[in-house]
């Protein structure tokens, strides 16, 4: 047990200092069981590439500079249609979180669209709007629309009613009250809809390219299949979880963490 | 500070369970004189959170009057500072914030309402925490800070529901203490409930006995000032005073 104890401490010690490592070494068991699957040889290798294949494929598709226009094109429709989709959906949570009339009136159909899952849209945007951009952004203000929407009345809802309270007590006006006390008691549920929105805008964005696309990470995978080319395949899907975890861990984590969990309001 | 009087002041409400009328307050008149210090008891019932929340105007008066400095108010206002059991701090603002935050609605310039909020924290001993998030402090310098939060925006009356009840016996000896010195320095016009009987004498001129929505006895406290447990926990006058207020509170 001693040895393993050392290593444990070893281990902590370093991930406190270099917290980048933390996220990277519990993937070192993750592609020795894969490397080990491959060396088995129980698929053929065509079906099923070993990592080396596969990172010599990616040096391959970034040298010739196809993978990072790709992942360019994927990431500016992402945030174009996010954009969009967050500039309508948070003052419509507000509105619908303050009015209780407009909730009731909303929400069932809200709850109804909700379900009607981006990709089941594709076949008509396809007919209306044809193979193109349109479609693609709309797919996914679609999809970033719902969560943003639904966790954004959740949390104007949920913001303790003492507070308001409080707020009236000493003087406040209803639009103070409002900038002063609800949007920031909201924010850590508009953040959780951010992040669920985002999460799934990418997803919807990915089988958008897949069935859409003319570029696109979600292209060059289902292009890759035509090819046969499983390492390229495998590139791709790599890139989809590097990209969300720099999304996560670089942009939204810090937001919560500046927010929500120094307040006290969501545990860290 | 200035006077409260209410004059029949009445609430009724629908229980949809029972599908009856309820009458929480039948018909309750009361004067608090300027600088006064009235605490309110009863048993749990009687609707002494009830009258609070229609003072502070957050809950409407069914029949009756409010008046405040010879004003009739209703609805929420600055005239009329409240202290929450729950304390109510606001989470994303700091200590000084949260004290700065009814100056800041007035109008208050930033340099001067910053001086504002230190004059008081330091009133509360609560210099070092100014910078702090309310999620930082014990829950009895929380309520330090939600006390000159009210104090800070000069109300006309200071209403406080039950706001030691949720701190550990000996904050809030020491709270009750820092209360009726910050009372004797700036005579707010005060009205404190509480369930807690020794609270209620230790720190008013006046207390109060509600029961089933109506008022059945008013207390006289003249116990001398200042006030501190160490000598009042062995006071004959105390002792006699509390039992009284229990009598009445236990026979309500």
């Amino acid at each position: 047990m001693r040895p393993l104890q050392t290593l444990w401490g070893y281990y902590i010690r370093m991930t406190i200092k270099w917290p980048g490592l933390a996220a990277l070494i519990p993937f070192i068991p993750l592609i020795a069981l894969w490397s080990f699957v491959v060396w088995l040889e129980l698929f053929p290798r065509v079906f099923l590439p070993g990592p080396g294949d596969v990172l010599i494929k990616a040096w391959e598709l970034l040298y010739k500079g196809i993978l990072l226009d790709y992942l360019g094109d994927s990431v500016v429709r992402l945030s174009v249609g996010a954009a969009a989709g967050m500039a309508l959906a948070i003052p419509l949570g507000i509105f619908i979180g303050l009015n209780s009339r407009a909730h009731e009136v909303s929400w069932p159909i809200l709850l109804f669209f909700q379900a009607i899952g981006d990709i089941a849209w594709l076949p008509i945007l396809l007919i209306w709007f044809g193979f193109g951009l349109t479609t693609m952004t709309f797919v996914i203000v679609y999809t970033v629309l719902f969560p943003v929407v639904l966790n954004t009345v959740l949390g104007i809802r949920s913001v303790n009613p003492e507070l308001r309270r409080a707020a009236q007590s000493l003087g406040a006006s209803r639009p103070r009250i409002l900038f002063e006390v609800t949007l920031p008691g909201a924010l850590p549920n508009i953040i959780t809809g951010l992040r669920n929105g985002l999460g799934y805008g990418w997803r919807a964005l990915i089988a958008a390219e897949i069935i859409v696309g003319t570029s696109g990470i979600g292209f060059l995978m289902f292009d890759a299949r035509r090819a046969g080319s499983v390492e390229e395949i495998v590139v791709g899907m790599i890139v989809l979880g590097i990209l969300w975890y720099i999304v996560d861990s670089w942009i939204l984590a810090p937001i919560e963490r500046a927010t929500g969990q120094r307040w006290g309001l969501v545990s860290s | 500070m200035k006077s409260l009087v209410l004059e029949h002041l009445a609430k009724t409400y629908f229980d949809p369970y029972r599908g009856t009328q309820v009458e929480a307050i039948k018909d309750l008149s009361l004067t608090v004189e300027e600088g006064d210090f009235v605490a309110v008891v009863g048993p749990s019932g009687c609707g002494k959170t009830t009258v609070l929340n229609m003072i502070a105007g957050f809950v409407p008066k069914t029949g009756g009057r409010i008046l405040v400095d010879d004003r009739e108010v209703s609805g929420p206002g600055p005239d009329r500072g409240v202290v929450f059991q729950s304390f109510a701090l606001f989470p994303w603002k700091t200590v000084r914030e949260n004290v700065a935050f009814g100056p800041k609605m007035r109008g208050v310039g930033k340099v001067e309402r910053a001086r504002i909020a230190d004059e008081y924290l330091e009133m509360a001993g609560l210099s070092h925490a100014a910078d702090r998030y309310p999620n930082e402090l014990s829950g009895g310098m929380q309520q330090r800070v939600g006390v000159v939060r009210a104090l800070a925006n000069n109300p006309d009356v200071l209403l406080m529901d039950e706001p030691f009840a949720s701190v550990d016996a000996q904050t809030r000896m020491t709270l009750q203490e820092e209360l009726t010195r910050i009372w004797e320095e700036r005579r707010p016009t005060v009205v404190f409930i509480t369930h807690d009987v020794g609270e209620a004498v230790f720190l008013a001129n006046k207390v109060v006995v509600l029961a089933r929505g109506n008022l059945l006895a008013e207390v006289d406290i003249s116990l001398p000032r200042p006030r501190v447990w160490d000598s009042l926990v062995h006071d004959n006058d105390f002792k006699d005073l509390s039992n009284q207020v229990l009598q009445l509170v236990r026979s309500a």
